[in-house]
């Protein structure tokens, strides 16, 4: 088995992670990175529209070419990634305050240790079961994610005519998107009365194609056995409540989910991490380190950020307080020997 | 003639009172909390134009498209021509950032260009 | 006044009376007729029970306005080919769920050919995959009751098959629980009908002490009845398995396979009805078969099948249930499965209950009598740690309705927080409807042909069927063995090959790290983690399309190795998994199927098609 030690370990390869390695690097710390997929950049990988960057390099980057700007900068800095790396356990901390993670790879079973963890790993999409979506379970039900993996990265159309529930960014971003590659968005449907995404992306996604958005109005029930054949959508009152006899039902082939992010904090839970009810994300001080000692959280599974600027700076702050930590560590380690 | 513009540069998303000449000149831009928001205010009226991005195919199994952009603006009314011409493109070279895989778009002036390394982590 | 008289008087008190007509016919009770309201249809089948009488209801009343025929053609299979033409095992079976895959499984035990055609495209395609998997007790069966017969048996069968077939089984007891100290007293005759069936170790349980097997019950429950042979499977699971091992000993397993029509002929053998038939050609979607033996284990469609082979005596009359799965950081909340006795009054529920003397009188009789259905939406251990709750309980003419309801599924949590009140919606990661096949005997229908020489009917599998089921299976088997002898007059012979043990493939997120390290630098896609939420790698993926029964879909692979059922429900791997199957099938992409033929995923490649728009 594989063993490997480093000051700093950073969870999670996309925009918080990259910048928590880079500014922990940057503060004289040994740092590992690991990210279970193939390539690092996180969901940026599939964000191929451009709006990132704006505030921090005053340009219209797109996600891959913001996430380039780190990944070069993380190789020039001399920083080891383990890709295709998948943390299956992280022991809580020795007595020494150290952490001990098993991770897998391709390499098989690694054993990694260090004085500090920087936990990036990023969100998951509210699902259709979440937000008790009704009716059958064919194909064609997507979060808009998935829907943006499967045409960005591999090239396939999801949809052909679809509806999309609920207005968040990602949501807006793939309605636009699919009607470029030639699909038909019959709507976007908001259970709120308010749009959650930004206003620029109801216009620039949604108005300058003509496609409608319904709010206080949601998606109720799904049919069709084998594919998705139609969704039925309803008014839903100020208690957020289905309106009876305002069901209308749509003929579309996909219903496409963008109903929220929630972060992903399994590690962290496992760690005994006190999360805070409200982001949903551990909570944290002011130096980005959560209940446990040592552990620090940034980026979209600290609390979900609207904007990439926000999150590359949440994984500064939290890279250079896991060195500051993990290097006063090794002193008072190295002090008592 | 007044018209409420909302500019989509920034995420600020301001709203902005556009007033305009009969000519279609613009007379006077508020609302906006920077420059950027009156210039795209006067584009807007006089000639509305959008940034594009989105994939062209590769010969590569592993990796069948790739992101791009276009590196300027596409007149909004050209959006669906401009797909079309780019869906038109194969990439079967090891494209990075930055490269070029269509000149001249649609005689536009701009170029299509490549917004991804993964050919080159291949 | 004769039976048959007495039944029709009832019947016809109905709300719709007149529209049903009540005849008998070759030892049935037979209703026909049209109504506006189902549950009249549902009550008229259930007043015509008479077990002692009759061989059962035919319960033909239709329901006004309801389409019958779209209803029928949702579940067919949209393929058609001659793959299965002039095919002629010894044995057909109709249907892959777990009664049909253990009666799969027991026939492979010996030297034929079976063959077993199931509509859906991957076994355990109906009730068995949409059920809670518990291995039930059985306490409150009646002790003639074939339910209580197989139950019985098929419990005491488990272990061992569950060994044999490396499929997970959890035997930590199930419990009823008790609100007050009088349900003591109907508690202690329960434990008197579980002696008398047979059934070991049941006691009862005070609230400390019943707290070592379920810690967070709430503080008013007084105590509960602790049944310690009760169990957990993962009912999906288990029908793979069995349908896998079946395969590997020379079953053929044939899916997307509809039986639409049989032919029959007279047959030289008389029964106690006169005059039997034979089935000589099966009639399929894919072809015309010509099996010696027919086995019906159709599940919700047994009816259908028994009516195309003449020898119909029972009904099924579908009822839909809706379980509902909790995050597996709700796991802890039940260690078993656990339900409020059928008499228990829960103290949020008393004050707008009938809890009068009478109104306690009727639950304890309807607990008794069996005739209690719903048995009392429960809570659920899941073997994957998560934790299920469910199902209610809902008549529908709709053998298909597999449908979900929000108020059904908001009832289902808001009756389950009484029993659990740290259970949170926000917790729910899935929720799932299967569709109930019972009789309206309420019991399995398990028998040789009546009317008919060369059919088997294993029908109104329900609850208890999961557990049932390989005791169900051996009997097919033996009976089938029986029918062929006779047929051709030569013994069956056993399958010298037959091994009745079934390998999982490596379950990488279950085993230490130095195994797991072993594994992984044999084959380095067991390292690759393709499943965040389950932790399943992409090795183990491509065991499962290598296995003998391979379902190269994203539904097959979810269900044999979870990848999809986590709480991102696919969201992540969804693509992955269709890439690596699209990959291993050496196929495009947009070809990969969820699950049947039409559940088409993607439409092809996005630059694709568009030159012909330009």
């Amino acid at each position: 088995m594989k063993y490997r030690e480093a000051d700093v370990i950073v969870i999670g390869g996309g925009p918080a992670g990259l910048a928590a390695a880079i500014a922990a690097r940057e503060a004289g710390a040994d740092v590992l990175l690991l990210e279970r997929e193939s390539r690092l950049g996180g969901i940026l990988k599939q964000c191929i529209h451009d709006g990132f960057g704006l505030i921090r390099y005053g340009e219209k980057l797109s996600g891959p070419e913001y996430a380039q700007r780190f990944i070069d900068r993380f190789h020039a800095l001399g920083i080891e990634a383990m890709t295709e790396t998948f943390v299956t356990k992280i022991e809580k901390p020795q007595p020494d305050g150290t952490f001990c993670l098993t991770a897998s790879s391709r390499e098989g079973m690694l054993l990694l240790k260090s004085s500090s963890l920087v936990l990036a790993t990023g969100c998951r999409e509210r699902t259709a079961r979440q937000v008790f979506l009704h009716g059958s379970r064919p194909a064609g039900i997507f979060t808009a994610g998935t829907a943006q993996h499967l045409i960005n990265l591999q090239g396939q159309m999801p949809t052909r005519r679809c509806v999309i529930l609920g207005s968040g960014d990602i949501g807006l971003i793939m309605a636009r998107r699919l009607t470029l590659e030639g699909a038909e968005v019959v709507g976007v449907y908001e259970a709120r009365p308010r749009p959650s995404g930004l206003v620029r992306n109801l216009h620039q996604c949604l108005y300058d194609f003509g496609i409608p958005l319904h709010l206080s109005t949601t998606v109720t029930r799904v049919f069709g056995e084998e594919r998705v054949e139609a969704a039925e959508v309803c008014r839903v009152d100020d208690r957020m409540q289905p309106v009876a006899g305002t069901e209308e039902r749509i003929e579309c082939d996909s219903v496409i989910l963008s109903v929220g992010l929630i972060p992903e904090n399994e590690l962290a839970e496992s760690l005994g991490v006190q999360m805070d009810p409200a982001t949903r994300g551990p909570a944290a001080d002011s130096s980005k380190m959560t209940s446990v000692p040592g552990v620090f959280s940034c980026g979209n599974s600290f609390r979900v950020f609207d904007l990439v600027d926000d999150v590359s700076e949440d994984g500064e702050q939290a890279g250079r307080a896991a060195a500051a930590w993990s290097l006063s560590a090794k002193g008072r380690r190295e002090a008592e020997k | 003639m007044n018209r409420e513009i909302v500019c989509i540069t920034c995420p600020n998303s301001c709203l902005m009172e556009v007033t305009a000449d009969e000519a279609g000149q613009v007379t006077g831009v508020s609302g906006n909390r920077c420059p950027k928001g009156a210039d795209f205010a006067k584009s807007e009226i006089a000639h509305p134009v959008r940034t594009l991005c989105t994939t062209v195919r590769t010969v590569y199994k592993d990796c069948p498209v790739l992101p791009v952009r276009v590196d300027g603006t596409v007149p909004k009314e050209k959006i669906r021509d401009a797909m079309n011409a780019i869906g038109q493109i194969t990439v079967d070279r090891p494209a990075g950032i930055g490269d070029v895989v269509l000149e001249d778009l649609l005689g536009l002036g701009v170029n299509v260009i490549v917004t991804s390394g993964v050919l080159q982590e291949r | 006044m004769s039976k048959l008289e007495k039944i029709r008087k009832k019947i016809q008190a109905l709300p719709e009376g007149d529209a049903m007509e009540v005849t008998e016919e070759r030892g049935c009770i037979v209703l026909r007729g049209t109504v506006k309201e189902w549950n009249t249809a549902v009550k008229a089948g259930q007043l015509a029970v008479d077990q002692k009488r009759y061989l059962g209801v035919i319960n033909d009343i239709r329901l006004e306005g309801f389409d019958y025929e779209a209803a029928a053609a949702k579940g067919k299979p949209s393929l058609h080919d001659d793959l299965l033409e002039g095919a002629s095992p010894d044995v057909l079976i109709i249907g892959g769920g777990i009664t049909g895959c253990s009666a799969a499984r027991e026939l492979s035990r010996h030297a034929l050919s079976v063959l077993l055609v199931e509509k859906g495209s991957d076994v355990a395609s109906g009730a068995s995959k949409a059920n809670g998997g518990v291995i039930h007790v059985g306490i409150n069966f009646g002790k003639n009751s074939q339910k209580h017969h197989y139950n019985q048996i098929g419990n005491a069968m488990y272990r061992q098959l569950s060994e044999e077939l490396d499929v997970p089984l959890e035997q930590k007891g199930q419990v009823m629980l008790c609100c007050e100290k009088w349900e003591r007293i109907p508690v202690w005759f329960l434990r008197q009908n579980g002696k008398r069936l047979g059934i070991p170790g049941v006691r009862y349980l005070k609230r400390d002490e019943l707290r070592k097997v379920e810690p967070e019950i709430p503080d008013f429950i007084d105590g509960g009845m602790y049944m310690p042979i009760g169990g957990i499977t993962s009912p999906y699971e288990m029908t793979i398995a069995l349908a896998e091992n079946a395969v590997k000993n020379g079953v053929r397993i044939v899916f997307d396979t509809a039986v639409e029509e049989m032919e029959l002929e007279p047959s030289c053998r008389s029964g106690a009805y006169g005059e039997m038939k034979h089935i000589t050609c099966v009639k399929t979607n894919r072809g015309r078969i010509y099996p010696k033996v027919i086995i019906n284990a159709a599940g919700v469609h047994a009816d259908e099948i028994a009516e195309m082979a003449d020898d119909r005596t029972f009904t099924i009359h579908p009822r839909r249930g809706t379980d509902i799965i909790m995050d597996q950081k709700a796991g802890h909340l039940v260690r078993t499965s656990m339900a409020k006795a059928p008499f228990s009054i829960l103290p949020q529920d008393r004050a707008q209950m009938a809890s009068g003397p009478a109104a306690r009188v009727r639950l304890l009789i309807r607990a008794f009598n069996g005739s209690s259905h719903t048995k009392g939406v429960g809570l659920i251990h899941s073997v994957h740690g998560n934790m299920l709750i469910g199902p209610n309980a809902v008549e529908t003419p709709d053998r298909e309705d597999r449908n979900t309801y929000r108020k059904e599924v908001e009832d289902i949590i808001a009756m389950q927080q009484k029993l659990s009140p740290d259970l949170s919606a926000g917790d729910v990661i899935a929720y799932f409807t299967g569709v109930r096949a019972p009789t309206y005997e309420e019991d399995f229908v398990v028998r040789k042909g009546i009317f008919t020489d060369n059919i088997l009917e294993a029908a109104g599998i329900q609850s208890p069927g999961v557990t049932a089921a390989p005791a169900i299976g051996a009997d097919l088997a033996k009976w089938a063995c029986e029918s062929l002898e006779n047929l051709c007059g030569k013994a069956v012979l056993s399958n010298p090959d037959f091994d009745p043990v079934r390998k999982a493939p490596p379950r990488l997120r279950e085993l230490s790290v130095e195994e797991r390290d072993a594994l992984i630098r044999e084959n380095p896609d067991y390292g690759v983690i393709v499943c965040r939420c389950e932790e399943i790698s992409k090795g183990e993926i491509l065991d499962a399309l290598r296995s003998g029964l391979c379902v190269p879909t994203v539904d097959g692979i979810k269900r044999r190795l979870r990848p999809g059922m986590g709480r991102c429900q696919g969201g992540f791997c969804q693509p992955l998994v269709m890439q690596i199957i699209a990959d291993f099938l050496g196929v495009p992409l947009s070809e990969v199927r969820k699950s049947t033929p039409g559940s088409v995923i993607t439409f092809g490649d996005t630059k694709g098609g568009r030159e012909d728009e330009i």
